[in-house]
């Protein structure tokens, strides 16, 4: 082996400088005029970032595929509006960030309608096209591609409070000085803005008036109080099942699916009976819409990365893709809902599915988020 | 310099050749270090400068640099904002962290120096093998042995006691969190610190008379406070910014000032106020720290009065 000595060491820096500069330019070009066929890169929430999603595509298409996953929707968004419009050709969140949102705010684009609305025919009956959430305010375009849903209002260990009083009980067991102490709040702020504001007897999804705001407060100030802690989905099951807590606000299918398909049933996902949103509902659920960024240059594989995940073996995946599992549009198909075994359909609670989303409005948008955040984050503080 | 001494005109020529090679070499050298020195400065700077900037931003917003405002400072030092609490906690638990670890390190450190002998080593690596997990796994980890029915708990019961203390998702399983963690960060510094005692002074002060707290007190002490303070310095600033001992183990019990900055860049989607709380703690860290280091005169505490 050759000696190293300082001069070959520096010789080999050069050597890879020129190398990086030689390359530089070229990689520059790559980004501002090469098709991008065989790259594809996708903002999301966890699962799809998965292996088992991903690896079939990329040995399918020979692509490089890569996929970061974020916990929630306003972060990704940000990412886009930061300027990161350019990298992604994918990003998949909330419903209505879609509408709402990201196509008025032109980083999305539509998809070929006349292509992709045929899926929507072979979803469950709620995606039966034209599908609000997938649609533009115009209801001329098809702007996303809907996948995973599910309810999403409290989670209870059922051997401590049957799922009877907790649906009839609803939002109230979080006003009961009985078990503070007792329950947890999960780490989803946005989510546990919706839900004060319910415990507090209150419709987040409106303009709030300086009274409904005290009460909002006040609320805050009391639930985190009682909190006995707030972490992150393992924090919460863990808790349930070692008996630290018997019920955590923020969750539902989503984040209990996991324990319940490692052998705790009695964990259950809850939607209440009534509760103050519109119709006298009581809880929440969410869809995911996947769209299109405006990205200048496109990825034409994101078109087909949209119509392989609709492929009945790959929305199973998709479904059961690492971390969490939840139920899917697709199911609407046979030959999907064939895949789904008998403890797979337990663990998203497939048996109350559909009378939970009927007893729930869809994800919105708070017009005033951003006061109510900063009331709650404060109340957060008063814990200690 | 034999070449040089067997040269045929060793004078001003020769001297101007030698200055010429010297101030060719210094530019060859910073040239080479150039490159690297250009990465590190960028890489150290940027995002400090990008925190600066966004610190001046219009509120929620992502105009760095194309708007100016002190309306994030004016939010931190509203009397109604409650970050002052996370604040606080932050410099408490470092603080008692700082406390809890020098009087725990310095007998460990002592017993590394002088009682463990050829043991030292191995002993000292089995405290730096946690280091190499993940700090969230161990976290996770005290989580599982603390937690009903866990390790603890559940060994209690099963020896036929009536359980564990419950201890988890509280401000002092928080300290023991960082203290745990931080241990190493205090030990290491420490034990450096003590090796520079010489034996010889010890066994001099101790032939002459000097009792045990005496020379602890008088020698010791005295010349092993550089590492001492070193590692109290680095542990203290380690554990203002510490985060995952009270996410994790005090299940957000307290909220603490990086926690704070982490939901003004997530959740809030506040990045100018995120960047001004950042840059408020950064510079309360570095001026406590010029401050504490313009108080040691490591010269005289070594011992070269």
């Amino acid at each position: 082996m050759a000696p190293v000595s300082r001069r070959s060491v520096l010789k080999g820096m050069g050597a890879g400088f020129g190398a990086l500069a030689a390359a530089g330019p070229l990689f520059n070009a790559n980004k501002a005029f090469a098709a991008r066929e065989k790259e594809l890169n996708i903002l999301c929430w966890e699962g799809y970032n998965s292996a088992q999603v991903l690896d079939p595509f990329r040995s399918k298409t020979g692509a490089t595929v890569k996929a970061e996953s974020l916990t929630n929707d306003p972060t990704m968004i940000n990412r886009l509006r930061a300027g990161e419009i350019n990298t992604w050709d994918l990003i998949n969140v909330n419903n209505p960030w879609a509408r709402k949102v990201m196509l008025p705010e032109k980083l999305i684009k539509p998809l070929p309608k006349a292509e992709f609305e045929p899926y929507f025919d072979k979803m469950l009956p709620m995606f039966k096209p034209p599908y609000k959430w997938a649609m533009s305010d115009s209801g001329t375009e098809l702007i996303g591609m809907a996948q995973r849903f599910g309810p999403y209002s409290f989670v209870v260990n059922t051997d401590k409070i049957s799922r009877k009083t907790a649906e009839d009980t609803g939002w109230d067991l979080f006003n009961d000085p009985a078990l503070a102490g007792k329950y947890g709040i999960l780490e989803s702020d946005d989510w546990n803005v919706f839900n004060i504001f319910i415990i507090a007897g209150i419709d987040p999804f409106k303009v709030h008036t300086p009274e409904e705001f005290a009460k909002f407060e006040e609320t805050a100030k009391r639930v985190f109080k009682g909190a006995k802690l707030i972490g992150d989905i393992a924090s919460m099951n863990q808790a349930l099942i070692s008996g630290e807590i018997d019920l955590h606000m923020t969750g539902g299918t989503y984040s209990v699916s996991p324990a319940r398909a490692d052998g705790h049933p009695n964990l259950r996902g809850i939607t209440p009976l009534k509760g103050p949103l519109p119709g006298g509902k009581g809880g929440i659920a969410w869809i995911e819409i996947t769209s299109t960024v405006n990205n200048p240059n496109l990825s034409p594989l994101a078109l087909e990365f949209l119509k392989y995940v609709q492929a009945p073996d790959i929305a199973h995946t998709v479904a059961f893709a690492e971390g969490t599992f939840n139920p899917v549009a697709q199911m609407g198909s046979k030959a999907c809902f064939d895949l789904f075994t008998k403890d797979e359909l337990d663990a998203i609670q497939w048996d109350s599915l559909d009378e939970e989303m009927a007893r729930s409005v869809e994800y919105d948008i708070v017009p005033d988020y951003d006061k109510a955040l900063d009331l709650m984050n404060a109340a957060k503080r008063l814990r200690g | 310099m034999a070449d040089l001494a067997l040269a045929p005109a060793p004078g001003a020529a020769a001297e101007s050749a030698r200055q010429l090679r010297h101030a060719r070499m210094l530019s060859v050298g910073a040239r080479c270090a150039l490159p690297v020195a250009i990465l590190l400065g960028i890489g150290f700077l940027a995002p400090l400068v990008a925190i600066f900037g966004y610190a001046f931003a219009t509120p929620r917003s992502f105009d760095v640099f194309t708007s100016f405002t002190l309306t994030n400072f004016a939010t931190l030092f509203d009397p109604s904002n409650t970050v002052w609490l996370s604040f606080l906690w932050s410099c408490g638990l470092a603080l008692l962290t700082v406390a809890i670890l020098a009087v725990i390190a310095y007998p460990i450190a002592y017993g590394l120096n002088m009682v463990f002998g050829r043991w030292s080593a191995l002993i000292s690596v089995f405290f730096v093998f946690p280091l190499f997990v993940s700090e969230n796994v161990r976290l996770y980890g005290w989580v599982l042995f603390f937690i009903k029915n866990g390790v603890l708990d559940g060994t209690l019961k099963w020896l036929g006691l009536s359980g564990g203390p419950e201890v988890l998702y509280t401000p002092g399983v928080t300290l023991f969190g960082m203290v745990y963690t931080y241990l190493p960060f205090m030990l290491f510094p420490m034990t450096l610190g003590l090796a520079l005692v010489p034996r010889d002074l010890v066994d001099a002060a101790r032939d002459l008379g000097a009792g045990r707290l005496f020379i602890w007190r008088e020698i010791e002490l005295p010349l092993a406070m550089p590492g001492i303070l070193i590692g109290m310095l680095l542990t203290f600033v380690l554990a203002i910014g510490a985060t995952a001992e009270a996410k994790i183990l005090g299940g957000q019990s307290i909220i603490v000032i990086s926690h704070d900055i982490e939901i003004a860049f997530t959740y809030s989607q506040n990045w100018p106020l995120g960047s001004a709380l950042a840059v408020l703690v950064t510079f309360f860290i570095g001026a406590l720290t010029l401050f504490a280091l313009s108080k040691l005169d490591l010269d005289r505490m070594l011992g070269r009065r």
